[in-house]
């Protein structure tokens, strides 16, 4: 079995929006987001446009978008959907979903993750505000990436936000590169880096001036840990996060292609065929070249 | 008496003696008082097997086990049973921080062969990529080789339940639908130490039944609502529960993800997962009402005092053997007097 990634891929993707995590099942804000961004990547633009408004369409009066068009909270992929509205502009040059993406900064920039005065057990810096999975609780790597590419594209690099969960994701960096979900060193000894998390964080930090020594030492880590065994969705972040500091593994095709086949034959849903649609995208898709170059 | 999952705290009858006794409370004051107060506690049975090896005939631990803490297997015949191994952050150079694949593949056959719609469920707490929890714990080759079906907990789309248990502020919880829908779910822990809460075993691994697509990586939302307030909620609201312990190769010191290898070679299965608890706190020596959740369980939602618990198969007492814990005050606190080794 050969799979054409820029044909059957991409074919299989544009079936699938708006999709969920499963194949079949119910559609999701998350899968459906990336699905968007990866068609745009792709210059599927007419199925990217499907999947921004029914995005727009799940989008609260507050301007927050809920995991499901049946649970509108959490809201933490608003940020995704910031993200592929601006793409959709940045490709068309128009000034599309303009109205969802202005109440959608709005609601994301007056977010802030739970704070905690330092203590002795954790190493990590606890009075830094980034974003978190769920209203009223502590930031995490993931969330704080989604909302500061969000925020990028949308044209607040610099809003102190953004700079603040910048200097959160560079803190929870391992002392040897590659982050997990956001602990760092607890009760004295350094916890294990994951490729996922590490790719989103490297994404999230690619562009920005001033690097920690762990930037490097996370790409390191990556490259280390990518072959053709990594399981779908880390291989695809890891990917990204490579590529969003230039770097590209050798084998890239090699590995999605595998990913891919195997995906496919377990009847994967609409989230990792989008991760993998991305992944193979011939420029990288969050390129602050490419999504900003709009924002007001 | 019936211990069916039905019924898995048993309730003693007070026989006449009891009654004798009691009279007698007006009498002989607070004493009296306690001793019915302690009468009309739960009891429950536990059954701990030793010797045991993942290449061994496991499936037949654990039927013998459960059969021995009194499950009937024709409760199973055509009911949804979700096994709910342990995976939270695998990594296949810590094998010893998840549930044995050999484990679970046993369980599989024994609840296939009592005529259960077996599936094998998890929503890893730490990782958003559940491939990889499967691969690299080796869950995946065991759901393969088991031939039953893999959900994944962290995305499913999930069900309102309310609070059953109340010890925290929250009013309820979304579970996955497969956990929501399943007549019994099947706590299958890795023996450890926990860094914060002294122990990892049947009741805490339930923490991994809820998505964190909603609850997040980590589930931070039960974290600040209080982490044994909260293993009791959830335990409280979850359908009929079961467990069924590896404690073969399991973790001491640093757990529950960076500890060291300790060879117990124990099954440890019931149908009370305080009761259960309880009895794998004593075996690693920790004081079973020292650990804040399993205070919180005592006498709600089953026993944990000794005198409570009937030992069926080995008796703890022959298979205690104390892991070493971190040098840190909130764990010291939970010894039991057989002392043992600090990491620091």
């Amino acid at each position: 079995m050969t799979v054409n990634l820029t044909l059957d891929l991409i074919d299989r993707l544009e079936e699938d929006v708006p999709g969920g995590y499963s194949r079949g099942g119910e559609p999701t804000t998350e899968p459906t987001a990336l699905a968007g961004l990866a068609l745009a990547a792709h210059g599927r633009i007419e199925c990217a446009r499907l999947a921004a408004t029914w995005l727009a369409n799940q989008q609260a009066d507050d301007g927050s978008i809920g995991i499901s068009p049946s649970r509108p909270t959490p809201c933490w992929p608003t940020g995704l959907a910031i993200l592929l509205w601006r793409s959709i502009q940045s490709v068309t040059g128009s000034d599309a979903y303009g109205d969802s993406i202005d109440p959608a900064v709005r609601w994301a920039l007056a977010q802030r993750g739970r704070t905690q005065k330092r203590g002795p057990y954790s190493d990590h810096d606890t009075t830094l505000v980034g974003w978190s999975w769920a209203a009223n609780t502590h930031s995490w790597v993931e969330p704080s990436a989604m909302f500061v590419l969000a925020l990028k594209a949308a044209g607040q690099g610099e809003h102190p936000r953004t700079r603040e969960a910048v200097r959160l994701i560079s803190d929870r960096l391992l002392p040897a590169g590659g982050c997990n979900y956001g602990n760092t060193i607890v009760l004295g000894q350094a916890l294990l880096p994951h490729v996922q998390p590490t790719g989103l964080a490297m994404m999230a930090l690619a562009d920005e001036k001033y690097h920690v020594p762990q930037v490097e030492l996370s790409l390191n880590f990556l490259q280390r840990e990518l072959c053709e065994d990594t399981t779908t969705s880390s291989l695809c972040y890891g990917l990204l996060g490579l590529a969003a500091h230039d770097r590209m593994a050798a084998e890239r095709f090699e590995w999605l292609q595998r990913a891919c086949i195997r995906s496919i034959s377990e009847g994967v849903g609409c989230y990792k065929l989008a991760l993998l649609a991305l992944a193979a995208a011939e420029k990288y898709p969050f390129s602050n070249d490419r999504l900003a170059v709009l924002a007001g | 008496m019936n211990s069916t999952p039905q019924n898995h705290c048993e309730q003693p009858k007070l026989d006449r003696r009891a009654l004798l006794i009691g009279s007698g409370v007006a009498v002989t004051g607070l004493a009296g008082a306690a001793w019915i107060s302690n009468a009309w506690q739960p009891r429950a049975k536990v059954f701990v097997a030793r010797h045991q090896h993942y290449d061994g005939r496991l499936a037949d631990t654990i039927r013998d086990g459960l059969l021995a803490t009194g499950i009937e297997p024709n409760v199973f015949r055509g009911r949804r049973v979700v096994l709910k191994p342990n995976m939270v952050e695998p990594s296949r150079k810590i094998s010893h921080m998840t549930t044995h694949p050999a484990v679970v593949v046993a369980a599989v056959e024994v609840f296939k062969n009592w005529g259960a719609a077996v599936s094998v469920g998890e929503a890893p707490g730490h990782v958003r990529d559940t491939e990889m929890a499967l691969v690299e714990s080796g869950v995946a080759d065991a759901v393969k080789d088991a031939r039953t079906q893999f959900a994944d907990l962290n995305y499913e789309p999930v069900v309102w339940r309310p609070n059953r248990g109340g010890r925290s502020n929250l009013d309820g919880f979304w579970f996955p639908r497969s956990i929501a829908e399943a007549d019994f779910v099947v706590s299958m822990p890795k023996l450890k130490t926990h860094h914060w809460m002294g122990l990892t075993a049947t009741m805490k691994n339930l923490y991994g039944v809820l998505p964190g697509l909603v609850y997040g990586w980590p589930k931070n939302v039960l974290h600040h609502a209080g982490i044994p307030q909260t293993v009791y909620d959830i335990n409280a609201s979850l359908p009929q529960l079961i467990g069924i312990v590896d404690g073969i190769d399991c973790m001491e010191g640093d757990g529950p993800i960076l500890g060291s290898r300790k060879a117990m070679g124990l099954i440890i299965v019931g149908t009370n997962l305080p009761a259960i608890d309880a009895t794998v706190a004593r075996i690693i020596g920790l004081a079973p009402q020292r650990v804040p959740y399993l205070a919180l369980a005592d006498g709600q939602l089953g026993p944990i005092n000794d005198s409570r618990i009937e030992q069926m198969g080995e008796r703890w007492r022959d298979v205690v053997s104390p892991f070493k814990i971190l040098d840190q005050p909130h764990l010291k606190r939970m010894r039991s007097e057989e002392s043992g080794a600090l990491v620091t």
